[in-house]
């Protein structure tokens, strides 16, 4: 795992091949759209999905947070999937996970998805608020959009960017910081991502396996 | 009895200043004999009467009175008729309809598609006509019903219309399964196919009519229609071929000659292989002729079915002087008019162009005719190739789908809805049909299992819920899962599809979402022959307006494009060989002469016996170009193949490309070729058919081939879904790409047997893996002539201008992406120039 060290707003930011932001100075781990129980709600309607798939996305963002030795972690958005995730089998999957990490200051900044499925139960201890949650320099956000009172960083679209390269062509999910606004692709192993088509200035940063690399347009 | 039968539809026929047919007699007797069979001939030579008179004769000898027939109550559900497309169940309505009226026959005759209202297919699931005409979807969902065994109660006949246009898919397959349903609840319905020519008449006989108790394949008769007439196949040839492409679609050089031909006769089909051709075609003869407004039309699957309805009658009226088309009017109805037929581009098969030949001449006496305009010079040798493979009798076979796994889910699905199923019956009902006659126990159990508790991976998640077995029967517990089920049924799969309609209303048709997806409102385009200004896209309809000037972008729509067939390509090398010792074959092969003499100048013309591989070097890099002749699926296959081959022996990233003729392998470093003609341990050489069965999918899946081939799989296995019909929000957690669903089935639940049948079915119909393995064998037998080229060789040419198809590459991805930069947004490079 090499991971990238940028500065964005004067802040050190790293960025993770995990698909997460660490930031040193607050000992805190950024991530956005988890989908936590995405293939359970699908199963519950009859689509027929591997198991595994949160157990993984769990398993990640637990090396993540170890790897960094990371005290608190923001989720941008979209925690758990839908109300019909909320299944016993997969609460107590998380409600385990958060035992492991019981000592980790948790902090959700609802989206959309978390305003249908509802926020997470209190055992779990997290802090759930809306948009925007200023710790300046930054506001962070769901919805990747411009704040009054500090640089937006957001999650919801899962970005992705296409690369083209001689006869090669690669779409590989991606960070993204513009003029007014900062994005994270989506954590979760099982979500899809839209393909976004950044403008000269803007800095993208793709995660490729096990490498971060940049890739901003000059 | 039977004779005063038979003398009413003799003299129904006199009435009509018509004679039997000897095979009509021949079909009437086996009707009365309780037989099945399959009917082959061209469309248009009386065959819908051969079987519906058939149908009609065994309730005309319980019925003679005919006194008695008036104020009859019309009998319940006697015939099912399955027809391919939608657009034919009209006519064949009309003419079911004829004998009927005329006799005062108390039968009726009713339709049931896609355009049906629900209303009126709920009357008739309660009161069934006498003759129902539908599709193999609409079958599926009637046997997705409860009271689907009732309403088959009193069935005698099915006919199959068109059975060559479904065998070789899985609708075909969705129809076996269907007519296996019937055959358990009707074990004495007789089973009539109609089909075209084809190669393989026995097999489709056999997949048709299904397997008997003991196992066996179901006796039934194989029925000779009439006698194909005298069928010409000409071009026409460029006046310099020197300035003709050697490569490229348009083509439209041809445009005098293909008018004067048009101007010779007096109703025309110009038939083209693609639908972007048909829209291009239209608009350049209307605007060379642009008298003819009113008068041509053009026709393509993506039309509204009101639109293609107008073309259609237009040409049965004769008033249409011209009509451009898709395979869209290969099927059915007779156009009687119709006195010249054109291919523009290649005929891709020999069985193709017969079909497209006998859309002309349908007088008794006149033969049919099919003049090929060539495209690009090569297509001049496939003329005179067809030609050869049409003298000498090889006509391509349609080879069924065998066991595909996610029409097989899709229908317990469908019987655990329709009043439910008790397992060992339906294995045994399943294994009935051609396609499952060698299903294993293991293969059905797993597809049981799917459907139930979801398989191995999913056992320990009680959440997931399908089908569900309650005492001994496994039915569908939920109603919304039902729902679900009959929205989705189907193999068909097509791109995500938006309608196109005008503000002021009047709907045009369909057109693919990644078209639209990159227009910018105010942006022109044609469509249905007509320029038009995008507007919006809103509630899945991109509304329009007309645009004033007629000039836009022609939208492209996805889908396979047809290869060359395996009798095709070897009749071509044939005619290369010629070429190779300098004998030209007639007007088509002399006008290419200069071409392929070019090629032996710059490289060589390969003989059979020979195969021909050419390097290059360009700024893009290293080129490898193969020239199999084999078509391009075939192509595919061997470009991964040997991609991974070569790229086994060292680090590489290659990127493929093929056609019809040969294929291309492009690479940034010089490819190790020399290494890889000669075997080395464990890895097998170029053209070795060792280890075959795990390079290929091996090859596949570094190249991206069986996670398209999934597409299809997930949706006809109901993983995709598209939502409800205006519900699509509430569904739209739901809903995940299938590569997604690729992604994750590969990395947590790699056995799961829908992946391999993507593999399977990559390899069976995508790359023709059988076709492909006996290439390997020719390829390997072959002298192997290499060439190191100074410019593009006449047949590279088309490679290098064609777009890329796949990738296939052994480095790390990060030092692949460290090679690349990102697209950017068009708006804003074009606002800093």
């Amino acid at each position: 795992m090499s991971d990238l060290g940028i500065e964005i707003q004067g802040e050190r930011l790293h960025l993770l091949p995990e698909r997460a932001v660490h930031w040193p100075r607050r000992r805190t781990l950024v991530a956005a759209d988890l989908h936590l129980g995405k293939a359970t709600s699908f199963r519950t309607a009859g689509i027929p999905l591997p198991g595994g798939i949160t157990a993984a996305t769990l398993a990640r963002l637990g090396r993540a947070l170890v790897r960094t030795r990371a005290e608190r972690f923001i989720c941008l958005g979209d925690l758990l999937h839908a109300n019909s995730s909320r299944t016993q089998q997969l609460l107590a999957m998380v409600s385990a996970w958060r035992q492991e990490h019981r000592q980790l200051e948790m902090i959700l900044v609802r989206g959309n998805h978390d305003f249908r499925a509802g926020d997470p139960p209190p055992e779990w201890v997290i802090d759930c608020t809306n948009e925007p949650l200023l710790e300046a320099p930054f506001a962070w956000q769901h919805y990747p959009a411009a704040v009054a009172g500090g640089y937006g960083m957001g999650g919801h679209l899962h970005p992705a960017v296409r690369l083209r390269g001689g006869a090669f062509s690669e779409r590989l999910p991606c960070f993204y910081f513009g003029q007014s606004y900062g994005m994270l692709p989506a954590f979760g192993a099982f979500t899809g991502s839209m393909t976004i088509r950044p403008v000269n200035g803007d800095s993208v940063f793709v995660v490729a396996d096990d490498a971060v690399i940049d890739v901003s347009p000059d | 009895m039977s004779s005063s039968a038979l003398a009413l539809a003799e003299r129904w026929f006199a009435q009509r200043q018509w004679q039997p047919f000897d095979f009509q007699r021949q079909v009437w007797e086996a009707f009365l004999a309780g037989e099945s069979g399959l009917i082959h001939a061209p469309t248009g030579t009386g065959k819908t009467y051969a079987v519906w008179w058939g149908a009609l004769l065994p309730w005309l000898i319980r019925h003679p009175d005919a006194a008695a027939w008036a104020g009859a109550k019309a009998p319940k559900l006697r015939v099912l008729w399955l027809t391919p497309l939608r657009a034919l169940a009209a006519d064949t309505a009309q003419a079911l309809q004829a004998p009927l009226s005329d006799l005062g026959l108390p039968w009726t005759v009713a339709r049931r598609t896609g355009d049906t209202s629900s209303a009126r297919k709920q009357r008739q699931l309660k009161q069934p006509p006498s003759a129902l005409i539908t599709t193999p979807e609409s079958l599926s969902l009637i046997l997705s019903r409860p009271e689907g065994k009732r309403f088959f109660a009193e069935l005698e006949t099915v006919v199959v219309d068109e059975w060559h246009e479904l065998l070789g898919n899985k609708r075909g397959v969705q129809t076996e399964l269907g007519l296996a349903r019937l055959r358990r609840w009707r074990p004495e319905v007789r089973i009539w196919g109609l089909s075209a020519t084809m190669g393989n008449l026995e097999t489709a006989r056999a997949a048709l009519l299904g397997l008997d108790e003991a196992g066996a394949i179901r006796a039934g008769r194989l029925v000779r229609g009439l006698v194909p007439k005298e069928v010409v196949i000409d071009a026409l040839i460029p006046d310099a071929i020197e300035r003709f492409p050697w490569a490229g679609h348009m083509g439209l050089k041809m445009l005098p000659q293909v008018i004067a031909a048009i101007e010779e006769g007096r109703s025309a089909l110009v038939f083209t292989n693609t639908r972007n051709q048909t829209e291009n075609w239209y608009q350049a003869i209307l605007k060379a002729r642009p008298e003819w407004a009113g008068q041509i039309a053009l026709h393509h699957g993506s039309l509204a079915a009101k639109t293609r309805r107008w073309v259609e009658d237009g040409l049965r009226q004769g008033a249409l002087r011209c009509v451009v088309c898709t395979s869209s009017l290969d099927l059915g109805v007779d156009f009687t008019p119709v006195d010249r037929v054109l291919q523009v581009g290649s005929p891709k098969g020999v069985a193709r162009l017969l079909q497209r030949a006998g859309r002309s001449g349908h007088q008794p006496g006149v033969v049919s005719r099919v003049t090929c305009v060539p495209t690009h010079a090569f297509e001049l040798v496939e003329v005179v190739a067809v030609r050869n493979a049409l003298a000498a009798g090889q006509i391509e076979a349609r080879d069924p789908v065998q066991k595909p796994l996610d029409v097989l889910v899709q229908h317990l699905v469908t019987v655990a809805l329709g009043g439910g199923f008790e397992a060992a019956q339906l294995k045994e009902e399943v294994r009935s049909s051609y396609a499952y006659r060698a299903l294993t126990d293991a293969e059905w159990e797993w597809a049981l299992r799917f459907v139930s508790d979801g398989g191995e991976a999913l056992t320990a998640y009680s959440e997931y819920q399908r089908v569900r077995p309650q005492n001994g029967r496994y039915r569908v517990p939920e109603r919304r899962i039902g729902r679900r089920h009959r929205l989705s049924i189907g193999t068909i799969v097509s791109d995500a599809a938006l309608r196109v309609k005008y503000l002021n209303g009047g709907s045009l048709g369909t057109i693919t979402e990644s078209f639209i997806s990159r227009l910018k409102p105010g942006d022109k385009f044609i469509f249905a022959g007509r320029s038009l200004e995008f507007v919006r896209v809103r509630d899945m309809t991109a509304w329009v307006r007309r645009a004033k000037n007629s000039r836009g972008a022609i939208p492209a729509w996805s889908g396979t494009s047809l290869p060359i067939s395996a009798a095709l390509g070897a009749a071509v090398r044939a005619e290369l060989h010629q070429a190779a010792l300098d004998q030209w074959d007639g007007p088509e092969m002399m006008a290419v002469q200069p071409v392929l003499t070019l090629q032996k100048e710059w490289s060589r013309i390969p003989t059979v016996g020979q195969l021909l591989v050419e390097r290059l070097k360009t700024r893009e890099g290293w080129h490898l170009f193969f020239y199999p002749f084999e078509g391009k699926l075939v192509h595919q296959g061997l470009a991964a193949l040997f991609a991974y081959r070569l790229a086994r022996r060292q680090p590489l990233s290659v990127a493929l490309t093929a056609n019809d003729y040969g294929f291309e392998l492009l690479s940034p470093d010089p490819p190790p070729l020399a290494e890889a003609l000669i075997a080395e341990d464990g890895i097998p050489s170029l053209f070795s058919r060792q280890r075959l069965l795990d390079e290929i999918p091996a090859s596949l899946n570094a190249s991206e081939m069986a996670r398209r081939q999934f597409r299809e799989i997930a949706r006809v296995a109901g993983l995709v879904f598209s939502g409800f019909p205006g519900q699509q929000r509430s569904a739209r957690h739901l809903q995940a790409s299938s590569s997604l669903f690729y992604e994750v089935f590969r990395k947590y639940d790699a056995g799961n047997l829908l992946l391999r049948q993507a593999d399977r079915e990559v390899l069976e119909r995508q790359l023709e893996h059988g076709r492909l393995s006996q290439t390997l064998a020719r390829l390997a037998d072959s002298e192997l002539l290499l060439v190191d080229l100074q410019r593009p060789s006449p047949l590279a040419f088309p490679l290098l201008v064609e777009r890329l198809q796949a990738r296939l590459s052994t480095e790390k991805l990060a030092d692949r992406v460290r090679r690349m930069t990102v697209s950017l947004e068009k708006a804003a490079s074009a606002g800093t120039a």
